[in-house]
């Protein structure tokens, strides 16, 4: 039962957050985990929280409140000033070789999608293999049959076949994204890491990206922490959802059986979420 | 246009005159010069046609000394670029290897070949070489230049991907960098079928060197003929390149327009 649902039926009733003791299932934890790119502005303050394997967990915020800067914590391509982040029960830093090895099993997706727009769909796809090939075979271009027969069958399950020949820059957008998603499918990821990739689609594209996204979550186990634009798309499609404003996280709902709990306050925040609601639609 | 202007462009025109003094260059020698050039035309157009068979051969063999020279420069140009590129290396490498392919450019290839000359002897070796130099400094100052100018976002999603440096570099440095590399390898073998068609000049080997021998022996008609040769095959040379050019750099910006 998707968020959205949830909060229209749902009566006001206070409860408390039940991930406050520890969880072997959670894969991402930060405590008081503070941001900052030139040593004295803070972009994030104060972050805690804790996301469980499997959950969708949707990151809603303003342009410029800190979301974009949350992944890069997670992926370790940035450090936090302050407190600690355990992925996996790693502490994420791209520059440590055992976090790299980590890496290769977190699908990053930039806002930019960071494709290479030279190279052929299935070109890009198999850079998702590349953590598996050896050097000599990935200077020579040369994978593996099965590799190769995995990315068509990913390719084909984002809905490009066909196009696996066909030069990345000629693409659409919503196909440009459908390449990103390939390619982090393609790492065999434990977790997905998705910035805005549906923001600047129409409502019948986004909606077809996320349920690409929601259906390979299912099939793999997939962690997902997604950032989002539109408040409404994050209540339909996460389990859980976190507003940031100002680099804080201001609220944080989700779903514990068929109730909505503010996992911010412990208290049900229905007056506050519908008007976010009501604001963002 | 504004005094500043006008100052500066009064400033342009009495240094031209004075520097012109400094290198004796005067227009009345131009003037009276000018029946010589008649001479040396007349004479031209007295071509010997029974010329054009060696004329041909020895433009072949130009041709081959620079498609030689032209594969080699780059081939070993393309390493030293990924090694002098700064967002790839340390200054410790980056530093003095552009200091080095900086040193190759400053020489023209003609005083390149003087030095082969001296080192491996005359002919078509010693040109070979000089203009493999100068293709390497050259292509891989634009290669470097391309690099470094590659879009960042690709390289950072793949570098997140937790792939080796040498797999960032070959699946994604080297694939958005090397759409201006043919454009840049064609340009190159045209300047250097040029280039080499004067390394003969000083023994270089080439179809210069039979220019600038009967030029030696005032026999202008048979440098003619050598000389309309260079003058056809390169104007051929060029137009076979743009038409390449044409057909595989334009195709893929056209690609870009049509669909967003
Ligand atoms: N590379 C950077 N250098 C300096 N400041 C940055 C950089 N990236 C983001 N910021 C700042 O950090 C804050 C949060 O940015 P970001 O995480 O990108 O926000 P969002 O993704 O929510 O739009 C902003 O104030 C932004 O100006
Ligand atoms: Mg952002």
């Amino acid at each position: 039962m998707s968020l959205k649902k949830l909060l229209k039926k749902s009566t006001p009733s206070s409860s408390i957050s039940k991930l406050s003791t520890i969880n072997t299932k959670i894969l991402i934890h930060m405590n008081d985990v503070w941001a900052s790119y030139d040593g004295k502005n803070y972009s994030l303050k104060e972050i805690t929280l804790s996301i469980e394997r499997g959950t969708n967990y949707a990151i809603v915020g303003q342009s410029g409140s800190g979301k974009s800067t949350l992944l890069k914590l997670i992926n370790g391509m940035m450090n936090p000033s302050k407190g600690q982040i355990k992925v996996d029960y790693q502490t994420p830093n791209m520059n440590k070789k055992q976090f790299r090895r980590e890496m290769s099993k977190i699908g990053y997706i930039p806002q930019s999608l960071g494709l290479v727009k030279n190279i052929s769909v299935l070109e890009n796809v198999l850079i998702g293999a590349l953590p598996r090939i050896g050097t000599l075979n990935s200077l020579l271009k040369n994978f593996p049959e099965h590799e190769i027969e995995e990315a068509k069958k990913i390719i084909k399950l984002v809905g490009l076949n066909g196009k696996e020949n066909r030069k990345t820059y000629m693409l659409s957008g919503g196909e440009k994204r459908r390449v990103a998603i390939a390619r982090a499918l393609m790492q065999k990821p434990i977790l997905l890491l998705a910035d805005e990739i549906v923001s600047e689609l129409d409502q019948v594209t986004a909606r077809e990206i996320m349920d690409l996204v929601a259906d390979a979550q299912k099939r793999l186990n997939l962690t997902a922490v997604m950032v989002h634009h539109d408040m409404q798309l994050a209540l339909e499609y996460a389990n859980r959802v976190a507003v940031i404003k100002e680099g804080q996280k201001i609220l944080e709902i989700g779903i514990d059986g068929d109730k909505i709990i503010d996992f911010q306050s412990g208290n049900m925040p229905q007056q506050e979420i519908m008007e976010l609601y009501n604001n963002e639609s | 246009m504004n005094p500043k202007n006008n100052l500066i462009i009064g400033l342009i025109i009495a240094g031209i005159i004075a520097m012109s003094y400094n290198i004796d260059a005067n227009p009345a020698e131009f003037v009276e010069g000018l029946p010589n050039l008649a001479i040396v035309v007349k004479e031209m157009a007295e071509v010997e046609p029974d010329l054009f068979a060696i004329a041909f051969w020895s433009m072949l063999e130009t041709i081959e000394m620079a498609f030689i020279g032209t594969v080699v420069g780059v081939v070993i140009a393309l390493p030293l670029s990924l090694l002098a590129a700064r967002n790839l290396n340390s200054k410790l490498i980056y530093v003095p290897l552009r200091g080095i392919l900086a040193a190759t450019r400053t020489f023209p290839s003609i005083l390149w070949a003087i030095l082969f000359v001296i080192m491996v002897g005359l002919g078509p070796f010693a040109g070979v070489l000089a203009i493999i130099m100068y293709t390497i400094g050259f292509i891989a100052k634009l290669q470097y230049e391309s690099i470094e100018a590659v879009d960042s976002e690709p390289v950072e999603a793949v570098n997140s991907i937790g792939v080796s440096k040498l797999q960032l570099i070959r699946h994604v440095v080297i694939p958005e960098s090397a759409p201006h590399l043919i454009s840049q390898v064609l340009y190159m073998f045209d300047y250097n079928v040029r280039q080499t068609s004067i390394l003969g000049l000083v023994g270089a080997g080439g179809i210069g060197f039979y220019i600038i021998n009967y030029i030696k022996f005032f026999e202008y008609g048979k440098a003619a003929v050598f000389m309309i040769v260079v003058l056809i095959t390169v104007l051929i040379i060029d137009f076979v390149s743009v038409k390449i050019r044409d057909k595989y750099i334009v195709k893929e910006q056209k690609g870009m327009q049509v669909k967003v």
